[in-house]
């Protein structure tokens, strides 16, 4: 009935940097006498690559259109967002911070995933995370050696984000309520009680001296602060190198063990799951909480980060990021990596943007959500398989 | 006016942005169309009609602005989330990123210079005699016109959503069993653009009511998550027309009481009140509070095998 | 086009009828009329309709034609091709080549509503009614988007349904209380609502006792004899009989014969439907087929025959083990015990439904080592809870399941898989398999722990475990890593069984419907393997609908109905068939 949609973005491809390749497939069609559509022939366009190419085009142009329209010109905005992006040790830095956090929790999101739950937490559960890193952080004594303290500091986050999601995990294994409605609920919470925290002194808010004391925790002790990769001339913490091996340990748990394998199985049906003795509501309950302790660990990042204090404005959205760079990488550890790059590379080039050239920093928020929208539009197109009829 | 009259009258004013949200977000819900991007859609509508009322120096054509962005806003969620089969979650959280940069480069670029100015808007016209009875008039006779046509709204929603309509029964079907709404000859996919577009105009006139009823301004992120808690108070009330607006009046009289608890001797810290509603929600649904159940397609997109 | 009454009850678009119901009146006005054009009339033709999903193709270049004022059976195995028939005449399914005509007229439904609206209706093998509302609800949803539904108007319609076609209903009952056959009778009220012109049914008998069968087959003689027609599509030919007037038999997607029912022998029928000759069957697979009332010559000897071999196989339990068959080291340890073990020992089982209903009242059973116990029944009657009672899946009120004399009526399905009590889930895509993961993940999910490698996973020795049991079980698969959902259902089924027949110890094997939806071939393989089990000294639970089936496999058979145990009646004893009969109607109850 309908021909297979062909990628909306082909077509439209808009004046901006990627404009050129979008037209890579055209020859393939256009030739008489060719079956069209077949299947096999065009199996190579449901690749994400393929489709990202013209979304990010759209999402260039648009943002192209904003620049210009803020009475910029195109050429230096984007000298201003690659200044900010790459620019400078200093900015590479920055930058790989914020990916580290969203890689964190896009891992643990897509531990959830597999077995078929989507966690919607993330940001409650960095909240948490944060909350409890700030508590143990600042109780340290600057005496204690930092291979000791860091690692406390980021225990108390895993431990604190688990247990936030536990909540969720607890209501749907024994109540069978959405965990996507929950944990939704469970972010609002957190950010209150973050809030909560930093304004009341008789919790983590710094001693009140003054009217002019700013809301916030006292900063966590150096001994539980997260070590610079060097130095001397970059901010970049070794958060991302904790990012990345807890990429890699979730990649090989999921593909290469039995317990991945289990969770795969309790994902796809849980029915049958059980009916093979596995213990399907532990794994479900058991992966939500790993899913909320990566993103309590990603908030204890964020503490242990300069400038190491616990304030309202801490996540600024990391939690709703993260989530969408595990949505999109939809359980590809792969591609989570690459998506959390791209995404926080984006976000650290648009403060610049603002202060360099003038366009305001939202110019890349749009550009990065009308991405996000091309690519989630697009999704059924890239999973669709020849021949699978799935509902 | 007594601290209690002026908690329930501040908790109705509060809420009426929320219940109009939340009453076109309940069909949509019910019609099986989780809209996340309700808070997109209400700060798109403020936005709007807050642009379009200086523009026009009409308050009403400010309305009409907000509600017609709103809606257009409310198209993008209905195409990506019942045409193109996307994430409901993915694409809710994605549309309140791109509203928010949006309204937040529009207000840069196009109220720029305007920010100061004064943007017309809707003044109260209570009901003489009636907004005096103590404690009920000031809180639902002493409303702004556009206030009162929100309120008859909400109450023609909530009467054509109950399953003794055709119309109530046709959106029930379609979200509690798609196919065979299908089978039976409804338009499945008709019916769930029409309560998402629907749920793009309430929204959108609560982002009005919000704007230009209430604060008579646009301000960065002023909605600041009354979208959210309007779907939240769907799930509170557990998908049932009138729990869903008791609830929404409970959480405006939540917000209500930050700024009224010192004259009534409460001394609690503003973070619990702003966490309360969410607390509710969650123990509404987790099935502590009465038992609940959502609609059984909602989030599942609808298509024909083959 | 007079003749047939006017629609007044159907889709949206359509103009909206002042006066929704015209009460009973149209079906006698058309029946006199109709009667005289039956023969001249064609309601629907087909032309060479294609319908391909992904590679295979579903159906064929079909071409049928229906008469107004018959009954119009579509025969064919299961995959032949005959739902996916109807969802193209429903408008569920686009054909990819291929034209339809209606009434002499073009006609490409789209969608369900466009069927609708031409006058076509269809009753669904899986029910197309909201659980959620009442029957009133549900018949209301046709009516289409109006603000005020025609509540009493409905009423009035639904007396007159009832005085013509003797289907009476509560409007105010929600569809979720009500039990199976009923649901399928507001299925049928939903069609004949709408006064259609063509009428489908697919598999309409699945879920009723033969007294709700007979009804319904005059139903639609009723409905016919009104002037219109209607299609019955079936896999079993006692229903042919009963009702039909013409045939058309798919096989593979293609129509492979067909014509007046009077001119076709029922072992031609089943000729064309499985592609050989009668007398080559299994006389269980003719069984399966519903030939038992009208066997033709040919199969009688023969299929008595096998069938009192498969009674003197293994005749009160713990019969001698086939040579060559190696017995369980469990059953040689009991058996030495007890001169007549009890494999499994159910007593006093009550199980309510979550509505408060009674699934099972008090029943209590017990298979011996060696034996097959067959339970039959309507569906509905408790059968699937009693399976899911003894997986561990429902959780019982009282009573008690013993297994090889461990108690295991708590007990979780691990332990249960432990102690040797293998199953055969009723639900094979939902519960016996994981389409997504490979065959060899399905066969060894359960066993993952021998598989270990340094800790981690040893994916090479697990395909080569898997390769063997599939080489064993001529499982047709390309590869052993092959996703379970390629496989056929056939396939699937023998790689569910061949998980389960490889428990140590095995002791009993709970088949729940384990033949539903295979095709002849298929089935037999499942039989023998159940058979064999049994031969091993495995005892063996088979819970089927197919009576014929039974009959032909299990030494004892107990009938559920209203969740009550009755029987059992042995098999061999003359007039088995009939005492069973009586019983799943609850005539003898």
């Amino acid at each position: 009935m309908t021909a297979p949609p062909r990628p909306a973005a082909a077509s439209a491809s808009a004046p901006g940097p990627g404009a050129s390749r979008p037209d890579a497939d055209r020859p393939d069609t256009s030739r008489p006498g060719t079956a069209r559509f077949s299947p096999a022939r065009l199996a190579w366009l449901r690749s994400p690559v393929v489709l990202g190419v013209p979304a990010a085009a759209i999402a260039a142009g648009v943002a192209v259109l904003l620049v210009i329209g803020s009475g910029a010109t195109p050429a230096e905005a984007g000298q201003a967002l690659a200044d900010g992006m790459f620019g400078t040790d200093y900015a590479i830095g920055v930058s790989f911070n914020g990916v580290a956090v969203l890689m964190l929790i896009a891992v643990g999101f897509s531990v959830a995933h597999r077995v078929g739950l989507v966690n919607v937490g993330g940001e409650g559960q960095l909240c948490l995370g944060a909350l409890a890193g700030t508590a143990v952080g600042v109780k340290l004594g600057d005496g204690l050696p930092r291979a000791l303290g860091t690692p406390l500091v980021l225990a108390a986050g895993f431990a604190a984000g688990a247990l936030w999601a536990g909540i969720a995990a607890y209501l749907k294994v024994r109540r069978g309520t959405s965990e996507v409605i929950t944990t939704l609920l469970l972010n609002f919470v957190g950010i209150g009680l973050v809030s909560l925290a930093v304004h009341e002194e008789a919790l983590l808010r710094q001693p009140v001296t003054s009217s002019e004391t700013l809301p916030q925790s006292e900063p966590v002790a150096s001994s539980g602060r997260l070590p610079l990769l060097d130095a001397a001339t970059s901010p970049a913490t070794i958060a991302i190198v904790v990012a990345v091996a807890s990429a890699l340990v979730v990649a090989v748990v999921l593909r290469h063990t039995a317990t991945g394998l289990r969770l795969k199985a309790a994902g796809r049906s849980a029915p049958a799951a059980r009916r093979a003795g596995l213990p399907v509501g532990r794994l479900e309950g058991g992966a939500l909480a790993v899913a909320g302790g990566f993103a309590g660990l990603a908030g204890a990042v964020l503490v242990a980060t300069a400038p190491y204090v616990l304030d309202e404005g801490l996540s600024s959205g990391y939690g709703f990021a993260g989530l969408v760079v595990g949505l999109l990488a939809r359980g590809s550890l792969t591609a989570v990596a690459a998506v959390a790059l791209l995404l926080g590379f984006l976000v650290s080039g648009g403060i610049n943007l603002q202060i360099a050239a003038g366009v305001p920093a939202s110019t890349v928020q749009v550009a990065q959500s009308v991405l996000v929208v091309c690519i989630a539009g697009a999704m059924r197109w890239t999973a669709a398989r020849p021949g699978g009829g799935a509902r | 006016m007594s601290p209690v009259s002026d908690l329930l009258s501040g908790g109705v004013h509060l809420a009426l942005p929320v219940l109009l949200a939340a009453s076109g977000e309940l069909i949509s819900e019910r019609a099986g169309v989780l809209n996340l991007s309700l808070e997109g859609m209400m700060l798109t509508g403020a936005f709007a009609s807050v642009a379009g009322a200086l523009q026009s120096g009409d308050a009403t054509v400010g309305v009409l602005c907000g509600v017609a962005a709103a809606v257009l806003f409310a198209a993008l969620q209905a195409v990506l989330s019942v045409t193109l089969r996307a994430d409901q979650v993915v694409v809710g959280i994605a549309a309140n990123a791109l509203a928010l940069g949006a309204t937040t480069y529009g207000s840069r670029v196009m109220l720029g210079d305007d920010r100061n100015a004064t943007v017309p808007s809707f003044d109260e016209l209570p009901v003489p005699g009636l907004s005096d009875i103590p404690y009920v008039g000031p809180a639902l006779f002493a409303h702004t016109a556009l206030g009162y046509a929100a309120l008859a709204l909400v109450a023609v929603i909530g009467l054509a959503a109950s399953r003794r309509t055709g119309l109530g029964l046709a959106v029930d079907a379609a979200g509690e069993d798609a196919e065979t709404a299908d089978r039976s000859g409804l338009p499945v996919r008709g019916i769930r653009y029409a309560c998402v577009l629907l749920a793009g105009l309430t929204a959108g006139l609560g982002g009005a009511q919000l704007a230009l009823s209430e604060v008579h301004a646009f301000t960065d992120n002023m909605t600041a998550g009354i979208g959210y808690l309007a779907v939240v108070a769907v799930i509170a009330g557990r998908w049932r027309a009138l729990p869903t607006a008791l609830a929404c009046v409970f959480f405006g009289i939540a917000q209500a009481l930050q700024f009224t608890a010192p004259a009534l001797g409460v001394d609690l810290p503003v973070a619990v009140l702003v966490m309360s509603p969410y607390v509710i929600a969650l123990l509404a649904v987790s099935g502590l509070v009465g038992r609940s159940r959502a609609p059984a397609c909602l989030t599942v997109p609808f298509a024909r095998t083959g | 086009m007079s003749a047939v009454p006017s629609l007044t009850w159907r889709a949206p678009r359509a103009r909206p009828a002042p006066e929704p119901f015209r009460g009973g009146a149209a079906p006698d006005e058309a029946r006199s009329s109709g009667a005289d054009r039956a023969d001249a009339t064609v309601t629907l033709e087909l032309e060479g309709l294609t319908k391909a999903f992904g590679a295979t193709p579903a159906l064929d270049a079909a071409s049928l034609r229906v008469r107004a004022g018959t009954v119009h059976c579509v025969l064919g195995e299961n995959g032949a091709g005959k739902s996916t028939l109807c969802n193209l005449v429903f408008g569920a399914h686009s054909p990819d080549a291929g034209t339809m005509r209606l009434y002499g007229e073009p006609y490409a439904p789209q969608r369900p509503a466009d069927a609708l609206a031409a006058g076509v209706a269809m009753v669904h093998q899986h029910f197309s009614l909201v659980p959620t509302m009442t029957v009133a609800e549900n018949l209301l949803l046709g009516t289409g988007l109006r603000l005020r539904p025609p509540r009493r108007e409905l009423l009035g319609e639904l007396d007159a349904v009832a005085d013509t076609y003797g289907l009476s209903l509560d409007p105010d009952a929600r569809v979720d209380a009500l039990p199976v056959g009923i649901r399928q009778q507001v299925e049928i009220v939903k069609c004949l609502l709408r006064k259609p012109r063509l009428l489908l049914l697919d598999e309409p008998t699945g879920v009723l006792d033969p007294a709700q069968i007979e009804s319904l087959m005059a139903t639609c003689r009723r409905i016919a004899e009104a002037g219109h027609a209607v299609v019955l599509v079936t896999h079993k030919l006692a229903e042919v009989a009963r009702a039909g007037d013409e045939a058309t038999v798919l096989r593979g997607g293609r129509v492979v014969g067909g014509g007046p029912l009077a001119g076709i022998a029922q072992s031609d029928l089943v000729a064309m439907m499985v592609g050989r000759r009668v007398a080559e069957l299994d006389p269980l697979l003719a069984a399966g087929l519903g030939l038992e009332g009208a066997r033709p010559e040919g199969v009688g000897p023969e299929g008595s025959g096998a069938d009192e071999s498969a009674v003197d196989a293994a005749p009160d339990g713990g019969g001698p083990p086939a040579p060559g068959a190696t017995v369980p080291a469990a059953a040689a340890a009991t058996s030495a015990g007890a001169p007549r073990a009890a494999a499994l020992a159910v007593r006093g089982l009550t199980v309510r439904r979550p509505d408060g209903t009674t699934a099972l009242d008090a029943v209590s059973l017990t298979v011996a080592r060696g034996e097959i116990l067959g339970v039959a029944g309507v569906e509905g009657n408790g059968q699937s809870e009693l399976g899911a009672v003894l997986a561990g899946s429902l959780r019982a009120r009282s009573g008690s399941v013993e297994l090889d004399g461990h108690d295991i009526t708590a007990a979780p399905p691990a332990r249960r898989t432990r102690l040797g009590l293998g199953v055969v889930p009723e639900d094979r895509l939902h519960e016996g398999c994981i389409g997504e993961l490979s065959v060899a993940e399905n066969l060894f999910l359960a066993r993952l722990a021998d598989f270990r490698r340094y800790g981690l996973l040893d994916r090479r020795a697990l395909n080569r475990a898997a390769d063997e049991v599939v080489a064993a079980h001529a499982i047709r698969t390309e590869d052993s890593r092959a996703p379970m959902r390629t496989l056929s259902g056939g396939n699937q089924q023998k790689v569910v069984l061949a998980r389960e027949l490889a428990l140590d110890p095995l002791v009993c094997l709970v088949a729940s419907q384990p033949t539903r939806g295979l095709d002849i071939g298929a089935v037999g393989a499942v039989v023998t393997r159940l058979r064999d089990a049994a031969a091993r000294g495995c005892g063996i639970l088979l819970i089927s609908s197919e009576l014929s089936e039974l009959l032909a496999v299990a030494d004892r058979i107990v009938v559920m109905y209203r969740g009550r145990a009755l029987g059992p009646v042995r098999t061999g004893e003359p007039g088995a068939r009939e005492r069973l009969g009586r019983l799943m109607t609850g005539a003898d109850a």
